[in-house]
């Protein structure tokens, strides 16, 4: 899923400082999942803006309204009328459907109310991690579904750095060596001669590096 | 002259701390405003909640959650305590003082700790003033 985390409170006031009506949007598929920008953390976004701009002697207007997913104009359309009745539109999406949004409501300001930071997993309820760059050319395969890419602080492609202290990376104790969990996992899997094979330069065009990447599914295009 | 502070606090309580409780405050606190909101559990007890409460005109929110180890749903008081202290850093972000919310262990049905932690809110008040967002 993408990985975010709300704005500080500091920075939202003074993004939407300029607008008398708001709306929080909220999205309820990664964000919700990530505790940044569901229907729960709408709602408390907005009861703390009331406070905060009543505190301040200011009045302002915070309309509440999530839809299922940001980045689907199907589901976006659903936050016309709600989006018509405020001057601006504050986003608890990643910056995909604050994109959306700001396609489809193009005269509307739409602000940013989430920091997007990754694609990662769940680790635990309140942990998650970081395991996936999108790089377009998955080479998970070689490396027993461990990604250097993403999870080696130095994005070595061909064996460890050398720093690797009893399962730690070097640049962050608290992080483990992903080149320590490839080589545990091809052990167990019995695949230690992957790591004979020399893996080229990454093609950084397919990582997004030659401009912004579009994918197109000639069967589902009308 | 300004007006008299009448000071409002909400207490959420856990309904195995006490159901419906009659408290006696002193004769010097009883101009305070105290409402009661029971809950089946301490940890129904959402961030959004607390933050209305406020919103409502509260000038200290308490919630009141059974002994550590004690909950009957096992870690409902731990979940309410890590909320309490959620919302009390977002209180100090929005400059209300994250100190005007506060969570308290009580054994079921003592009536006097419930009693004391209201006598020691209103103290607090006394210094605080009104919640500047009420
Ligand atoms: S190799 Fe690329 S696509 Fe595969 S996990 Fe790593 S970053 Fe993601
Ligand atoms: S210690 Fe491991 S994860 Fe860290 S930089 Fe070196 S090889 Fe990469």
């Amino acid at each position: 899923m993408i990985v975010g985390e709300q704005k500080s409170i500091a920075e939202i006031k003074n993004i939407v400082s300029p607008y008398k009506k708001v709306l929080i949007l909220g999205c309820g598929t990664c964000v919700k999942t990530c505790f940044a920008g569901g229907e729960d953390e709408v709602a408390v976004l907005a009861s703390a803006l009331r406070l905060a701009f009543k505190k301040d002697g200011r009045r302002i207007e915070v309309e509440e309204f999530t839809v299922e997913r940001q980045c689907e104009d199907e589901f976006v359309q659903e936050s016309a009328e709600a989006i018509a009745r405020n001057e601006s539109v504050l986003s608890l999406a990643c910056g995909a459907g604050v994109q959306a949004i700001a396609r489809r409501y193009e005269k509307t300001p739409v602000l940013p109310g989430v920091n997007t930071t990754f694609l990662g997993v769940l680790e635990k309820h309140g942990l998650f991690t970081e395991e996936c760059s999108g790089c377009g050319d998955c080479q998970l395969a070689v490396f027993g579904a461990v990604c250097p890419f993403t999870r080696c602080a130095k994005k070595l492609l061909n064996g460890p750095c050398g720093g690797s202290q009893e399962g730690k990376c070097e640049v962050d104790p608290d992080t483990e060596c992903a080149w320590s969990l490839i080589i545990y996992r091809l052990k167990l899997l019995g695949q230690l001669d992957n790591l004979r094979a020399y893996v080229p330069p990454k093609n950084w065009c397919a990582s997004g590096a030659c401009g912004p990447r579009k994918l197109i599914r000639e069967d589902h295009v009308l | 002259m300004g007006k008299q502070f009448i000071p409002k606090i909400t207490v959420f309580h856990c309904i195995n701390v006490f159901g419906d409780g009659e408290f006696l405050l002193p004769p010097e606190k009883q101009d305070a405003a105290v409402e009661f909101i029971k809950l089946p559990c301490s940890s129904m007890v959402k961030d959004v909640f607390l933050l209305r409460a406020f919103e409502s005109g509260a000038d200290a929110v308490l919630v009141l959650v059974c002994p550590e180890g004690a909950c009957r749903y096992v870690e409902g008081n731990l979940r309410a305590k890590k909320r309490v202290g959620w919302v009390k850093n977002l209180l100090d972000e929005i400059g209300l003082d994250g100190g005007r919310l506060a969570l308290f262990n009580v054994a079921a049905d003592d009536a006097a700790a419930v009693e004391q932690i209201i006598v020691q809110t209103l103290s607090q008040l006394a210094d605080l003033g009104p919640s500047p967002a009420a």
